[in-house]
């Protein structure tokens, strides 16, 4: 096990190397540099300072030794600071002299949307298990139909124009759930109880858009999953044996069906990464994906790096945990059968 | 295709995408209004004969622009799904028939193209690109070819050693011919349904880019600057983004359905009836 | 396997999911919001108390307005810190900071004399001391503030005592007290050590208005409370709360659930949605304020054939600015036909915008040598049609007014193609580059009438605002002359010359200037209406809300 997991973990080098290559590509695609493309209309602000910017960010030096400079920088985590928001760190804290913290942007807003991902991810595995479950014990019949239904149609649906529905239904019209942000008006005052139950009642929204695709693609999933291995010899045999039909089910079955899954999961990570850019855009969340928009928008370089780099790195994080979880669920791979 | 039809599921989504491709193609001839053409004595006015659909905050026909709009998210969908299909056959087949260092060497890549986050790598892409249709389509298809790739190494992998193919390749077969002749056309099935599936998600990947102001620009039309023209009117105009929002669902739902539908049909593992 | 069930379920599950959509885009009328009951008619004597919440697209960078630069900065700093000098509402200069001021004879030198007692928020007394450490950061080359140059003009500041501050300029500078007007004073005791680009202070910020910041939520909100040491007076409202809301239709949302008190309309909501909606309007009040910006449609001289001045004028007869105003502002408001307020004193009365007239358009292109030889519907010269593209950022009226613009360009036998783009990449891909033929754009009508940074023919380089390429030396000359001339008078007349040379030379169409439009909540009292020249933000420290309309709030432990 300790081989394969030192194994997996230098798998990760190239890959970070390859995300080196690419995000530096994606710095220098823009036509002329980063200081040509700022944002804003700033006529006073001259040549002069724009230099400043070049020699910080190595503009000035042969494209060999910005990329090394690049990497160096990836693998210090060090961003810089913004050049949008007020000279903020991009990726962690800093001090400065007199001791006050300026918190770093992906610092902040990095947990809220792990957060929501993880919440996402706690509403697919409780939702689209036992959906996908049934939908394969009931196949061809109404419970079946009705769930490959609101499958393919949570696929289809467009993620924002569904959030404003919601946000008028449950917000405008009844009232019953907050309609944007994280807190409510004197939250500070609340007391821990209501404070918790306050974010998670802003929480219901966003989590159930984030996590809408992924719910339906994994109890589709988990179905097919199932009905493969509920068709397969060893199931077969297992009933022939006259074990009883829950034990095949949930004891053989299932958790074959579910193998794959861990993968899934792993994999799924950079798309509810990417997806939070519209949910956190329309709930008005401060994560990662609105950090990446405004930095967008705003063409702020160092944060659309730090993000891009992070992201990466979550997910290689996520794969790896996924993988090492699938080693430990299925022997075979451990003993190193499979690669 | 008889065993597609044979499927209901399948044959909805072929229905519905037949009808929304004919109804795309013939849009000139039936769309009652100029898309483009704004008047400002018929704003936000709700359907009704003369505006089927209503009209927009500009005036124009929401109709009119839902059948333009038809023809770029379709062509936003099938162009970038096309790059994404063209990049992952040449690059599926080369990994998967060559093996060795190639194939270890364009899966890595791979795995590094799965490793950042889609949706933020074409933001940022489109952003320093400057959103204009072409930008789009070509970044969604430079960021969507990874599926395709690992599915044509799969099916080259396990084509690769069975009978024919050595047979053909005993017989002094050609590498390129070994690859269009006998392996390519063997792994269709599996292509086209990736590339159905496709298309569904790039058609709702556009409407996100649009929600965001970096998808298909004004003044012409596309599904999702529709919408997003309507969400600031959703609770008093509603027509603007529900018949847009359902097109959307529609297509994508029709797609699916196709796509699914003929995975099923040409899996044996799965299908069961 | 049978279809039939089947298909009849998933159409029925189908139709059911499609109803279940509908619901909240189609019921409008069930609100069942809990102060739907309240009777927000009757009148109650101002008293103190009460948050305000309005919401903000984006986020404040910081809070020292010089560094930052962005309005979501101004709008939170213009509520903690003071200037010397202010606008009232009728948009003439006084004193905020500064109880008086006087301009020497020479016209050189202006000394400011402070009110008494001044103080910032921590109690420390604020002094002139504060106002030369402001203009020596604000002058420092290190400060990184597009808003330097101005202040650079002064060759020598001092202070002669606690209460005096002199600044003396090398020639004469007539918008020296505007830009005083602009400065927020920081206070030296707590900046002198520090960076001013990097320093905690902007998220921290001490000044000395009526509030000050309380809590600062990155990406959720901002809140301010009531400065009690604020030394202009004292607010009625307790708190202001900027929540960050970056989609406008969920700030719209918000309101409607009365869970924001005031936001920014555009004409659609404001004529055509409110007025169809009683349950809104019994909750929440609409005003109208004289605008802040005009629309434009600006030529890029450097490009043929828009150096041809027939050309120009051709394009602004073909354009009916009437039908822009009713169509796009949907009335909401005026013609301009210079770059001021409609009805200050800098806007020249006697300037009218050039009339529709297709007729006289025509014939200024043929006499620049267009006119259609081919017989194609479109103008042409030495075999060149007349074609151009209409560039516009991502913005609904600007859009629409390309759209006008291009049908009555057509009615002329000029081709225009509208394209409309995402702000950053307009202004770094086109506009800084000079990319472009035509842009319709906006800009702001500035207080002070010294357009220099916009027309002058020295300030054209990439990312200057003269990106039209403008260059008319009789314009130089007055910029000039417009600057060194302090007597208000003479510098009227100027102007109004500038504005007249400028309408004729039409290197931009003049469009429109829409009124600025808003929704506030009718438990807010004190708000002017009709606005006053300066806009219904004149006197926000007036604003108050009766106890008995205040939201539930939570109370302070």
């Amino acid at each position: 096990m300790l081989k394969y997991l030192i194994k997996r973990f230098f798998w990760m080098i190239p890959l970070l190397f390859g995300i080196s290559l690419i995000s530096f590509f994606i710095m220098h695609l823009a036509p002329g540099d980063i200081t040509t493309s700022e944002a804003s209309f700033n006529p006073k602000a001259s040549e002069e300072s724009r230099q400043k910017l070049r020699e910080l960010y190595s503009l000035d030096k042969p494209v060999i030794v910005q990329y090394g400079l690049w990497v160096k920088r990836m693998a210090t985590l060090d961003f810089g600071t913004s050049f949008a928001s007020h000279q903020r760190p991009v990726f962690w804290q800093t001090k400065d002299k007199d001791g006050n913290i300026t918190l770093g942007m992906i610092q902040e807003a990095l947990p809220i949307t792990l957060l929501i991902n993880v919440l996402s991810l706690i509403l697919i595995i409780g939702v689209a298990l036992p959906l996908g479950v049934i939908s394969a014990l009931k196949q061809n019949q109404l419970a079946d139909r009705a769930i490959t239904l609101f499958v393919f149609i949570g696929f289809a649906i467009p993620g924002f124009w569904l959030a404003l529905m919601l946000m008028y239904w449950t917000g405008v019209q009844h009232a019953w759930l907050p309609i944007s942000g994280l807190e409510s008006m004197g939250h500070e005052n609340m007391t821990w109880l209501s404070r918790t139950i306050d974010t998670l009642k802003h929480l219901v929204l966003p989590v159930f858009i984030s996590g809408l695709t992924g719910l339906a693609g994994i109890s589709l999933f988990v179905r097919n999953g199932m009905l493969e291995v509920l068709h397969q010899d060893y199931i077969t045999t297992a009933r022939s044996k006259g074990l009883k039909e829950n034990r095949v089910i949930y004891g053989h079955a299932l958790r074959n069906a579910l193998l794959p899954l861990i993968t899934i999961f792993g994999l799924s990570i950079p798309g509810l990464i990417g997806g939070s850019v519209i949910a956190e855009s329309i709930f008005a969340i401060p994560g990662m994906g609105k950090l990446f928009y405004d930095a967008v928008l705003m063409r702020d370089f160092p944060v659309i790096m730090g993000i891009l780099t992070i992201g990466a790195v979550l997910t290689l994080i996520g794969n790896l945990l996924a993988d090492v979880a699938y080693a430990w669920a299925d022997p075979r791979v451990r003993r190193g059968v499979m690669q | 295709m008889k065993k597609v039809l044979h499927n209901p599921l399948a044959l909805i989504g072929f229905i519905i995408i037949a009808g929304i491709l004919l109804l795309a193609l013939i849009a000139p001839l039936i769309a009652p209004y100029d898309p483009e053409a704004i008047n400002v004595k018929a704003i936000l006015l709700s359907p009704s004969t003369a505006h089927l659909m209503g009209t927009d905050g500009l005036g124009r026909d929401v109709f009119t622009r839902m059948l333009y709009g038809s023809r770029i998210s379709l062509m936003v969908g099938f162009v970038a799904v096309g790059i994404a299909t063209a990049i992952g056959i040449v690059l599926g087949a080369i990994a998967g028939f060559y093996r060795g260092w190639v194939d270890t060497a364009i899966m890595r890549i791979v795995d590094v193209m799965l490793s950042i986050p889609t949706f933020f790598l074409i933001l940022a892409v489109i952003a320093f690109l400057t959103p204009s249709i072409w930008n789009i389509m070509i970044v969604i298809g430079l960021t969507s070819w990874m599926g395709v790739t690992r599915l044509v190494r799969a099916e080259f992998l396990s084509l690769r050693n069975r009978e024919f193919v050595l047979a053909a390749q005993a017989l002094g077969a050609k590498d390129t011919r070994l690859i269009f002749r006998h392996l390519l056309p063997n792994s269709l099935t599996p292509i086209i349904v990736s590339s159905i599936l496709g298309i569904a998600s790039a058609v709702l990947v556009e409407s996100g880019l649009s929600f965001l102001g970096l998808g298909v620009q004004a003044p012409q039309a596309s599904w999702g600057n529709i919408l997003t023209d309507g969400k600031e009117y959703i609770q008093f105009a509603w027509w603007l983004s529900l018949f847009p929002g359902l097109a959307i669902l529609i297509t994508v739902l029709g797609y699916n359905l196709l796509g699914d539908g003929l995975r099923d049909a040409y899996n044996p593992r799965s299908s069961q009836h | 396997m049978s279809n039939k069930p089947y298909q009849y379920c998933l159409k029925k599950l189908a139709l059911i999911a499609i109803i279940s959509l509908l619901i909240p885009a189609c019921s409008d009328s069930s609100s069942n919001q809990a102060n739907n009951q309240i009777d927000y008619t009757k009148t109650y004597p101002a008293s103190n108390g009460g948050t305000l919440i309005d919401a903000m697209t984006g986020e404040p960078s910081g809070l020292i307005a010089m560094i930052a630069g962005e309005s979501a900065a101004s709008a939170i700093a213009g509520n903690i810190f003071n200037s010397l000098l202010k606008y009232d509402k009728n948009l003439d200069l006084t004193g905020e900071l500064a109880q008086s001021w006087e301009i020497s004879n020479n016209q050189k030198t202006i000394t400011f004399h402070l009110k008494p007692n001044l103080k910032w928020a921590d109690n420390q007394a604020l002094t002139t001391d504060d106002v030369l450490f402001t203009w020596q950061k604000v002058t420092d080359e290190k400060t990184r503030t597009p808003y330097g140059s101005d202040f650079k003009l002064v060759i020598k500041a001092e202070t002669p005592d606690a209460n005096t501050f002199r600044v003396t300029y090398a020639a004469p500078y007539a918008p020296a007290l505007d830009t005083w007007a602009g400065l927020h004073i920081l206070p030296k005791h707590l900046l002198k050590d520090q960076d001013i680009n990097t320093t905690a202070f902007a998220r921290h910020p001490v000044g000395s208005h009526y509030y000050k910041l309380d809590s600062w939520k990155n990406g959720q909100h901002l809140k301010l409370t009531r400065n009690v040491n604020a030394t202009q007076g004292q607010a009625k409202i307790n708190n202001l709360l900027s929540r960050i809301i970056p989609d406008k239709a969920a700030q719209f949302l918000e309101l409607s659930a009365d869970n924001i008190d005031s936001m920014g309309l555009n004409p659609i909501q404001y004529a055509r949605i409110f007025p169809a909606r009683p349950d809104l309007n019994k909750n929440i009040a609409l005003y109208k304020e004289l605008g802040n910006s005009y629309t434009y449609l600006g030529f890029n001289l450097k490009r043929k054939p828009f150096d041809d001045i027939r050309v120009r004028q051709a394009i602004n007869y073909a354009i009916n600015k009437q039908e822009i105003i009713d169509g796009v502002l949907l009335g909401l408001g005026e013609p301009v036909a210079s770059p001021y307020k409609p009805g200050t004193r800098w806007s020249n009365p006697a300037l009218k915008p050039y009339p529709y007239d297709p007729a006289k358009a025509k014939t200024l292109l043929k006499e620049a040598g267009y006119e259609d030889h081919d017989g194609d519907g479109i103008v042409d010269k030495d075999g060149k049609p007349l074609n151009f593209e209409i560039l516009t950022n991502q913005n609904k009226e600007r859009e629409m007014t390309g759209v006008l613009i291009q049908r009555r360009l057509k009615d002329v036998g000029i081709k225009a193609n509208i394209r409309v783009l995402e702000w950053a990449s307009f202004l770094g891909r086109f506009i800084k580059p000079k990319e472009f033929d035509v842009v319709v754009l906006g800009w702001s009508l500035s207080l002070d009438p010294d357009q220099y940074s916009i027309w002058h023919s020295s300030q054209q380089a990439a990312g200057q605002f003269n990106f039209i390429s403008y260059n008319n030396p009789r314009v130089d000359k007055l910029l000039e002359a417009g600057r060194l001339e302090l007597d208000p008078e003479k510098r009227m007349k100027i102007y109004h010359e500038f504005s007249k040379i400028l309408l004729e030379d039409s290197p931009i169409v003049f469009l429109s200037a829409g009124y600025g439009l808003s929704a506030i909540h009718k438990r807010v009292r004190g708000i002017s209406n009709p606005a006053p020249p300066a806009g219904i933000g004149h006197n926000t420290y007036e604003w108050n809300i009766p106890s008995a309309y205040a939201r539930t709030e939570m109370s302070e432990h």
